[in-house]
């Protein structure tokens, strides 16, 4: 075993989980939105939920500070899905270009 | 309700606040379109400050000193007036920032818009992975959980006026809360006083809501440049020694190293 080798490849690995992990970070934090006076987190659980609530117009959700917030679904759940896979898509090319660039 | 950004900006031997301040504030415009108000000591009619929506003329005051990796030495901290916020604050609405945070993104708008009376960041990290935080997120012999005053978001109620005039008790009385939490440091920081007026005011149940995202970071040890507009390039040096880089795109930052970003914002 080469060494040298194994090493840039740890170092090449390195490199590309931290960046990984900043990605994360950045759309993590860009998944996050204030409607109707709470603050969602738009993503696969928020969909669940709201696709439950789907025959009801208005439903009272915890929100992320734990405040029971009235919230429209319809409304929500539009929302809630444009900017998950709004944010999906950005991060799924900035992923490539990382991808591409290692 | 009136919406703005409040940026203190007192320059010190070292650091032009001001122009760094200036340079936030078109970010602050381009990102989340709201009017900008700087507190300074700066002369009314200095050129810097007229990207300011507002000028409030304030004194420094002084938090000690501190050493700055980035500089090589030890330079005056004037960042004690931040208590007066609450005070100085034109608006109904105030998002607070350290004039070395970097608006790159509209993320703060998730902020603005939320129903909060004040809002900070509980955590930060190291942008390169390299420094861990995890000391860095909590203060003192009691591992207490930190807030983070880089970015703070008020909006004027009795909450938020008890937080900042508790704040400047904490400040006034500094050398009993350092006693008290067991802070090695003696020197003053907003964090700190941030963190236990927050601890103080909801009822020492170290349950308050808080900016629900991570504070991304670059440490002092590591450079800053900027690749093309909301691009940036952060070098530094792994844990062997060896040169490396990593890139950040439309994306908010808290640039610790203040001189990496004077030199970022003369280059521009």
């Amino acid at each position: 075993m080469e060494t040298e080798k194994l090493v840039a490849h740890a170092r090449a690995r390195f490199d590309h989980a931290a960046a990984r992990r900043t990605l994360k970070e950045k759309y993590e934090a860009r998944m996050l939105f204030a409607h109707g006076g709470g603050m969602w987190r738009a993503g696969t659980e928020l969909q669940c939920v709201l696709l439950a609530c789907a025959q009801d117009t208005d439903v009272v959700l915890l929100d992320l500070y734990e405040t029971p917030v009235r919230v429209n679904v319809p409304e929500l759940f539009a929302l809630s899905h444009e900017r998950w896979q709004e944010q999906m898509n950005a991060w799924r090319v900035e992923y490539e270009n990382l991808n591409k660039n290692r | 309700m009136t919406t703005g950004a409040l940026i203190f900006a007192f320059n010190n031997e070292q650091t032009d606040y001001v122009t760094m301040a200036a340079w936030s504030a078109r970010n602050i415009r381009r990102h989340l379109n709201i009017p900008t108000a700087v507190v300074t000591d700066a002369q009314p009619e200095d050129p810097r400050l007229r990207g300011f929506d507002q000028v409030i003329s304030a004194a420094p005051a002084s938090g000690g000193t501190r050493w700055f990796e980035d500089y090589q030495a030890t330079v005056t901290w004037h960042n004690a007036g931040r208590t007066d916020a609450y005070t100085l604050s034109p608006w109904d609405q105030t998002l607070v920032l350290d004039a070395d945070y970097v608006v790159a993104s509209d993320q703060l708008k998730a902020v603005l818009n939320s129903d909060q009376d004040f809002l900070a960041h509980a955590s930060a990290y190291d942008i390169t992975g390299v420094d861990n935080f995890t000391g860095l997120n909590e203060y003192g012999e009691y591992h207490m959980p930190m807030s983070w005053a880089t970015v703070m978001m008020f909006r004027r109620s009795e909450h938020a006026e008890l937080i900042f005039d508790c704040m400047r008790m904490i400040r006034a009385n500094w050398r009993h809360y350092k006693d008290l939490y067991q802070i090695a440091s003696s020197t003053y920081r907003n964090d700190h006083a941030l963190s236990i007026a927050l601890t103080i005011v909801n009822g020492q149940t170290l349950e308050y809501p808080s900016i629900p995202w991570n504070l991304a970071s670059v440490t002092p040890e590591h450079t800053v440049t900027r690749t093309s507009k909301d691009c940036y390039r952060i070098d530094y040096v792994d844990q062997d020694k060896r040169p490396r880089w990593t890139s950040i795109r439309n994306q908010d930052f808290h640039a610790m190293g203040k001189s990496h970003l004077e030199k970022l914002i003369e280059t521009r």
